[in-house]
């Protein structure tokens, strides 16, 4: 789960709440974030569900708890100014990162604290929402260090002498600039390959063109990379210039909004970015100008009686919207005329900060929370259904008590292992004729090559276990009824799955005798008939191994384990063993 | 008079005039001392022996006091080094070297030093109270006497010595043996000892001379031979007694496939196919086979929808890209809510009515880093149930229900975020043992978006967790590799306490 660091004490100043620690860690874990610990700073570290990621900052939990402290009620919108900037987006922006957008948020009064705050905030949602920087990217500049002028612009008289940058392409070994945190001068190709972040993020560009922001003086900005050094913000910074780029509008639109509410959080006061897209630029909007930040609100229409089934109390209308109004909507009675209640509904207005309401069922959460969901009397369902187990789990359980009342130790093994144990160590080939051959299903990406396939057999688990606990008091007789898949065309998901018994005995005077004894036992219990033709299984001693044959069909083997296999093993004992189909038995 | 053989030695072998210790009577009769034991309060209660009984203190020393008998008392060896030293205060490295302590009895002398006023230890430094008399330390001389076997010294000292584990206290009772009247008169009458037989033989009991022999008496309280036997594994007993539990609540249990398309295990959920779950590296994607044949059709344009436009009238879907062909990608799934899936859309088991229950409790996979808390495969225990209505408090009542079973009561809700769940919840329970609140399962009602594509028309609450963390929770087990798995230790599972 990720975690996002909120420091106590402005928190404290932000909610004007004088709440102590405990206190607050209880109201956090109220509102979904559970408190992990403290940082070497005494920050809180929350576990946060990646839901309101408008709470990935100190100033969004501030504003959800100055709602459940009830300081704030219903839908708040910031206001904004009309647009001075434009950011214009020309033909040659890659078209795999068409769509930009942006804000201008100016008067920002950022300490130490809050600078902190809105680079986690950032990083926080480029994590999430931006899909690791794929979908959408934040940059934020000192707006005094850009200079926009028409002269940028392809056509003066559209922008209207207004102040413009240029969202476009860049060739990589084009236009030099300084990234952040560095000294030199590079081209965004020498940013990919000598920059730590550029190295980074370098997946995420590619071709003859890499995504470039330019203004009067230059490039300044190389999403979803890194911004330019000239304007890098600081604690002096006062005018913020915010922009996103990304795959998706809403998805970077969203972003901007939760970045915008943090700033007008911190004194800032929002002033709107027109993005131009020219006639043939990519993605949906070309030719189209778009005005940001986009803070129009939401609306849905939510049943009365669908609120009370599903948090599954009583509650009257004014109930509901004072519980929606804590929760920071808007909620208003549809039709107050209405008599019937399961006609009652409520038109419901969501702050566009709010990228989890899809559907009215989370408008109905949203008041669950506000109500409190730890205060509603927990009830069993009046409802009455048949239990059962499934036939092949109770047919499982059968054989392993038979195989418990032989003096078996039941074993619980991985389902994953390797080929190297599945078929080198048992001296068997996968496409080979034994049983335990096979094609087993492979993982793709494995961490260890002691876990690469699904076994096909179990033998070799067992085998394994006998393996790891040698100075562990014999005889050690085992046995599993488990899991084994192999790759299978006549099933619709290409691996034929199916459960195995097997058991071994391992003791100082192990015989083919002991294995076939305990087998025919657990066979013959279960009304089939046994019989054991004598087979080759290079897992076995030649003359000492034979197939399982349960009524008339070949569903195992059983034997005496070769020398061969046991020494693999690391193993000074020998063992009798024997492996068969589980639905033979059925 | 016939006496069983015990009883006949013992007798011949006490004396009316001196009280015989049993351990006496052991060594002429060559039995076991229990066995005297046995027989001299056999011959008691015939009235031929009085057996008194006397509670016995015995002191050793331990290693430890041992070696302070040998060498001194950490605390006087230290006084002793630092007045030998021309300097008072003397400086405390240069005390205890001198004094030759080493390890743990560096802090034994410091700590008792001052305590028995042979000075004072202060910022470094030892100060020796030239008054102090260490050849009088009380604590000293009493090991002395131990040593010797000489009277015991005053409790107080005793107990002190004991607090600091140099001595062991033990008790003991002695009991001894002496003749009776009775016993005299029965001795000089003549006593004959009985036959008695070490085995019991199928001939004894066919021929009836069982009726006339004595079974000699086994040292019944001696250690048997240890024998292991088969036994269930210990996790799967904790699975057994859910499942139990489940079907006690009326569930009834899912099975079906392992390895599985993303569709079912995934997109059937309304997850998101950018959601960082799906392309996460601990995705357990397979590289052979690689895609599932069949999904059914009209059920992938349904989700398809759902995904994109959401459902409802005022529903919104993902603005994130669908391809069926990502939906077709198999993986060893990464929770058993793929049943689920199968199971809602009808293709498992036919349409399922309201209400119904339905439980798995199966193995999922993780893509991950083996260690002491973690599993690559591991038990999920999933559980849902679908009824006309259902709300917060339904799905609240049925956790508290299944919960306390094992023990778990106090449940907390937090509020958390599913895809595919709304409300949803965490839950949380306190450690048995260390009190520690800790989630033990996730929870909510599913999403119109999860249930509508599914031809759900009614309510459906489900939760999950590990069967590993329950395991841990009611065994106690540290190392959930001991648990679970390869690398099981033979030891751990023949030890564990059986759960029921």
């Amino acid at each position: 789960m990720p975690t996002v660091e909120i420091s106590p004490d402005a928190l404290r100043e932000l909610t004007g709440h004088e709440a102590g620690d405990d206190e607050l860690i209880d109201d956090l874990f109220a509102l979904g974030l559970e408190f992990e610990g403290r940082t070497e700073d005494d920050e809180f570290e929350l576990e946060f569900a990646p839901d309101r990621l408008d709470r990935l900052s100190v100033e969004g939990v501030a504003r959800s708890l100055r709602y459940q402290y009830g300081d704030a009620r219903g839908v708040y919108v910031p206001k904004t100014n009309s647009p001075e900037w434009t950011i214009e987006v020309d033909g040659e922006v890659p078209d795999d990162r068409p769509y930009v957008t942006g804000a201008v948020v100016r008067g920002v009064d950022l300490d130490d604290a809050a600078l902190d705050s809105i680079i986690q905030l950032q990083e926080k949602l480029h994590a999430t929402m931006g899909r690791g920087r794929a979908k959408g990217a934040i940059g934020i500049h000192d707006l005094t260090m850009l200079k926009g002028s028409d002269a940028l612009s392809a056509s003066a008289e559209a922008t209207d002498g207004k102040p413009t940058v240029r969202y476009t392409g860049v060739s990589p070994d084009g236009d030099r600039f300084v990234p952040l945190d560095s000294d030199s001068e590079l081209t965004p190709g020498e940013v990919l390959t000598e920059h730590p972040t550029g190295e980074t993020y370098a997946d995420l560009v590619g071709g003859d063109r890499y995504p470039a922001i330019y203004d009067d003086l230059g490039l300044f900005s190389f999403p979803p990379v890194i911004n330019g050094r000239r304007t890098e913000v600081s604690t002096d910074s006062r005018d913020l210039f915010v922009e996103l780029t990304g795959t998706d509008q809403w998805t970077i639109d969203k972003m901007c909004v939760i970045v915008c509410y943090a700033l007008s959080a911190r004194g800032g006061t929002l002033e709107e970015v027109t993005v131009e897209y020219a006639e043939d630029a990519g993605g949906e909007h070309a030719g189209r100008d778009l005005v940001r930040p986009d803070l129009s609100t939401d609306e849905k229409r939510l049943a009365h009686d669908r609120i009370e089934s599903v948090l599954g109390i009583d509650l009257g209308p004014e109930e509901v919207i004072d519980l929606g109004e804590r929760a920071g909507l808007d909620v208003s009675r549809e039709g107050h005329e209405i008599e019937e209640p399961e006609e009652l509904a409520y038109e419901v207005t969501i702050p566009p900060y709010r990228v989890d309401v899809l559907h009215p069922r989370d408008l109905i959460d949203d008041i669950g929370r506000a109500y409190g969901f730890n205060d509603l009397e927990p009830r069993y369902p009046d409802v009455s259904t048949v239990g059962g187990r499934h036939e092949r789990s109770r047919l499982e359980a059968a054989v392993r008590t038979r195989l418990v009342g032989l003096g078996f130790e039941d074993m619980l093994t991985f389902h994953l292992t390797s080929e190297e144990a599945t078929f080198e160590a048992m001296s068997i080939s996968p496409d080979g004729e034994g049983f335990g051959a096979g094609a087993p299903p492979r993982i793709k990406e494995t961490y260890s090559e002691e876990y690469t396939i699904v076994r096909t057999w179990l033998l070799p688990s067992l085998l394994s276990v006998l393996e790891n606990n040698t100075h562990r008091a014999y005889p050690q007789d085992l046995s599993e009824v488990g899991f084994t898949a192999r790759i299978d065309d006549a099933e619709t998901t290409n691996v034929a799955e199916s459960r195995h018994v097997a058991g071994l005995v391992a003791r100082n005077d192990a015989a083919y005798e002991d294995a076939k004894a305990r087998l025919q036992t657990v066979v013959r219990a279960f009304g089939a008939d046994l019989e054991t033709p004598p087979a080759e299984h290079p897992s076995f001693i030649d003359g000492r191994a034979a197939a399982v044959v349960v009524d008339g069909e070949e569903v195992g083997v059983v034997g005496e384990v070769h020398p061969e296999v046991i020494v693999a093993h690391d193993l000074e004992v020998p063992v009798a063993a024997f492996e068969f189909e589980l639905s033979a038995l059925e | 008079m016939e006496l069983p053989h015990a009883q006949a030695a013992v007798l011949r072998a006490a004396s009316a005039e001196d009280a015989t210790p049993i351990d006496e009577l052991a060594a002429e009769t060559d039995l076991p001392p229990e066995t005297v034991t046995g027989a001299a309060f056999e011959l008691e209660e015939r009235g031929l022996v009085v057996v008194l009984s006397r509670e016995e203190e015995s002191t050793t020393l331990t290693e430890e006091g041992d070696e302070y008998a040998d060498r001194g008392l950490p605390e006087v060896r230290l006084y002793e080094a630092a007045r030998g030293l021309d300097a008072d205060p003397v400086p405390m490295g240069e005390a205890i070297g001198r004094a030759g302590l080493e390890g743990p009895e560096v802090d034994i002398a410091l700590s008792n030093y001052a305590r028995k006023g042979y000075g004072k230890i202060d910022s470094g430094t030892v100060t020796t109270d030239p008054d102090a008399v260490p050849d009088t330390d009380s604590e000293a001389m009493a090991l002395d006497a131990i040593t010797a076997g000489e009277a015991a010294p005053s409790d107080e000292v005793l107990d002190r010595l004991e607090r600091r584990g140099l001595i062991e206290r033990s008790e003991r009772t002695e009991r001894t043996v002496t003749l009776s009247d009775d016993g005299v008169t029965a001795l000089m009458e003549g006593v004959e000892s009985r036959e008695t037989v070490g085995q019991l033989t199928p001939e004894l009991l066919a021929s009836g001379e069982w009726r006339d022999v004595e079974f000699g008496a086994y040292n019944v309280e001696a250690d048997a031979e240890r024998v292991d036997g088969g036994r269930l594994h210990v996790l799967r007993e904790t699975g057994e007694r859910v499942k139990d539990v489940l079907v006690g609540m009326g569930f009834e249990e899912m099975d079906g496939p392992h390895a599985d398309a993303d569709f079912w295990i995934n997109d059937c959920l309304f997850m998101p196919q950018d959601h960082p779950a799906r392309t996460h590296w601990d995705r357990f994607a397979l590289e052979e086979p690689s895609e599932i044949d069949d999904l059914p059709e009209g059920l992938v344009s349904r989700v398809e929808r759902a995904h994109r436009e959401g459902v409802g009238p005022d529903g919104d879907g993902y603005h994130s890209p669908w391809d069926e062909g990502f939906a077709r990608a198999l993986a060893l799934r990464g929770h058993t809510t793929s049943l689920t899936t199968r199971y809602l859309s009808g293709t498992e088991i036919g349409e399922i009515d309201p209400p119904a229950r339905f439980f798995s409790v199966e193995k999922a996979y993780r893509n991950d880093t083996l260690d002491a808390t973690h599993l690559l495969e591991f038990f999920q225990i999933e559980g849902w149930v679908m009824a006309d209505s259902l709300s917060v408090r339904d799905l609240m009542g049925t956790f508290e229900e299944f919960y306390a079973q094992f023990g778990i009561t106090d449940i907390e809700f937090k509020p958390h975020y599913n895809p595919y769940t709304e409300p949803s919840f965490e839950l949380f329970g306190t450690h048995p043992t260390t009190g520690e609140l800790i989630e033990i399962g996730n929870s909510g009602l599913f999403r119109e978006e999860m249930l509508e594509p599914l031809g759900v028309e009614c309510d459906v609450m489900a939760w999950g967790l590990a069967l590993e963390r329950l395991a841990m929770l009611t065994t106690g087990a540290e190392d959930i590799r001991d648990l679970h798995g390869t690398l099981a230790d033979l030891d751990f599972l023949r030890n564990a306490e059986v759960s029921y």
